[in-house]
């Protein structure tokens, strides 16, 4: 009421609220757009609210897999055989959670063996949500900053490159991964050793920007991370050529990617901490503390 | 608050959906914005003080979320709701045909309206969304316009649980 009161009429109060809040969505589009950062506070507290629901909405998912797989199946058969059924179904959810720890304890091997090769600090994280939009692609983790998370870090699995750290909150973070086609990342070509950037175009598939077009590229040819972007170190698979067009003008070729890592089911990744330099500000800390 | 947290939360709720039940690599092309159809079903039913700042958040949420580094989602939710504010007490929506029709109409102009924003705000990568314009987001269209009369008959008989009033009426 007392709010109310400082405008002549409700009306009033209406219009200037309307007003202020598309004021207010155009500052927060103008201040993204010129820093390339939001209202750090407000975005940390947003990302933590609606990560618990995710993270509850894909354990409940997996649950209802593991019950679908293991039990559902046999709900069918005929009323003699019902103990039969019940052991049977008892011993094939028993099986099926097994061969699931069977198959989290390869990945989480696999990871592992792959985290011990990787001579940079790296942090593991689960993925607990993708991108709830039609037009980007990105994916929830559950570190944050608390985990030394920060905004630039490269993410990887086994089979190589995911993208990198685009938002981050206390506990839980967002990555865009390579396939955004926002995404750009310094690369070669494995074989010839020819340079290109790799650029996202969504549905799973990436570009090779800027190959000159005198350079020897063929279909089946890997591409890896050049080691020039300061967040990934030289080397990280990211894809396979699965296209060749040299056909047009100009000085570049084009080249279709498909990456090496299938972005749509991944489940653990894992975060380089230590490689990805500092941001802007704390340079500057830096620099003032040396003077 | 008794206006405001309901609507809140269950657009959480979906925000937390679309990002995981409806991100399944079968799903994922045809998957509806159940954001979207509640942000409509607020613009449609709600005043525009308490039904704007929830679709300032929800828009807010979806720009988190995603991979979009512009805060578009904020903007285009919020025009999206004032505008459906223009067709208040207009149309008649007890029809199931012209709640999709309705509802494939704006999930359009929201998806032109982002293109548009994409377009000005960094036009270099802007032939890539051309493709994903027919793959994507027309079968998006139309699945989420097929949802939102179910969806609408949900939110119709949740919402009045919390308060009198019924869609159409004044806020």
């Amino acid at each position: 009421m007392r709010i109310r009161n400082l405008f002549l009429s409700r009306k009033h109060t209406a219009i200037t609220v309307i007003i202020l809040l598309l004021l207010s969505a155009l500052i927060l589009m103008s201040l993204r757009v010129k820093q390339r950062k939001g209202v750090d506070f407000f975005d940390a507290l947003l990302i933590e609210i609606c990560s618990p629901f995710q993270k509850a909405t894909t354990s409940i998912l997996k649950e209802i897999k593991g019950f679908f797989r293991g039990y559902l199946f046999l709900v069918q058969l005929q009323k003699e055989n019902t103990m039969l059924r019940q052991k049977i179904a008892e011993l094939r959810k028993e099986n099926q959670q097994m061969k699931e720890m069977a198959l989290a304890s390869d990945r989480l091997q696999k990871l592992l063996q792959f985290r011990e090769k990787v001579s940079a600090r790296v942090v593991a994280a689960e993925v607990i949500g993708q991108d709830p939009t039609s037009w980007f692609k990105s994916l929830t983790l559950n570190r944050g900053e608390r985990d030394g998370v920060r905004k630039g870090m490269a993410v990887i699995s086994p089979e190589g490159v995911v993208g990198q750290i685009l938002k981050t909150g206390p506990f839980h973070s967002v990555v865009l991964l390579i396939t955004d086609y926002t995404s750009a990342l310094d690369s070669i070509v494995e074989r010839t050793r020819a340079k290109a950037i790799v650029e996202g175009m969504g549905e799973n598939r990436c570009n090779l920007k800027y190959l000159l077009r005198a350079e020897d590229v063929e279909v089946g040819d890997s591409v890896i991370t050049s080691g020039l972007a300061g967040n990934f170190p030289k080397g990280l698979m990211i894809g396979e050529v699965r296209k060749v067009d040299k056909r047009g003008h100009g000085i570049f070729q084009y080249a279709e990617l498909i990456p090496s890592v299938d972005l749509t089911r991944l489940e653990e990744v894992l975060i380089i901490i230590e490689s990805s330099p500092l941001p802007r500000e704390e340079k500057e800390k830096k620099v003032k503390r040396t003077k | 608050m008794k206006r405001i947290l309901p609507p809140l939360c269950l657009g959480i709720l979906f925000l937390a959906l679309q990002s995981t039940l409806l991100t399944f690599p079968f799903l994922h092309r045809i998957r509806p914005d159940l954001v979207l159809i509640l942000t409509l079903y607020l613009g449609l039913s709600y005043p525009p003080l308490s039904g704007g700042l929830i679709a300032f958040l929800l828009g807010y949420g979806m720009d988190l979320l995603s991979g979009n580094t512009f805060g578009l989602y904020t903007f285009s939710r919020l025009i999206l709701f004032y505008w459906a504010q223009l067709f208040k007490n207009r149309i008649y929506l007890e029809n199931f045909f012209l709640q999709s029709l309705l509802v494939f109409l704006f999930t359009l102009a929201d998806g032109l309206l982002v293109l548009f924003l994409l377009r000005t705000l960094n036009p270099e990568p802007w032939r890539h969304l051309i493709p994903p314009l027919f793959t994507s987001f027309l079968p998006h269209s139309l699945s989420t316009a097929l949802v939102s009369p179910f969806l609408f008959a949900l939110f119709h008989r949740v919402f009045f649980l919390f308060q009198d009033y019924r869609m159409g009426e004044k806020g």
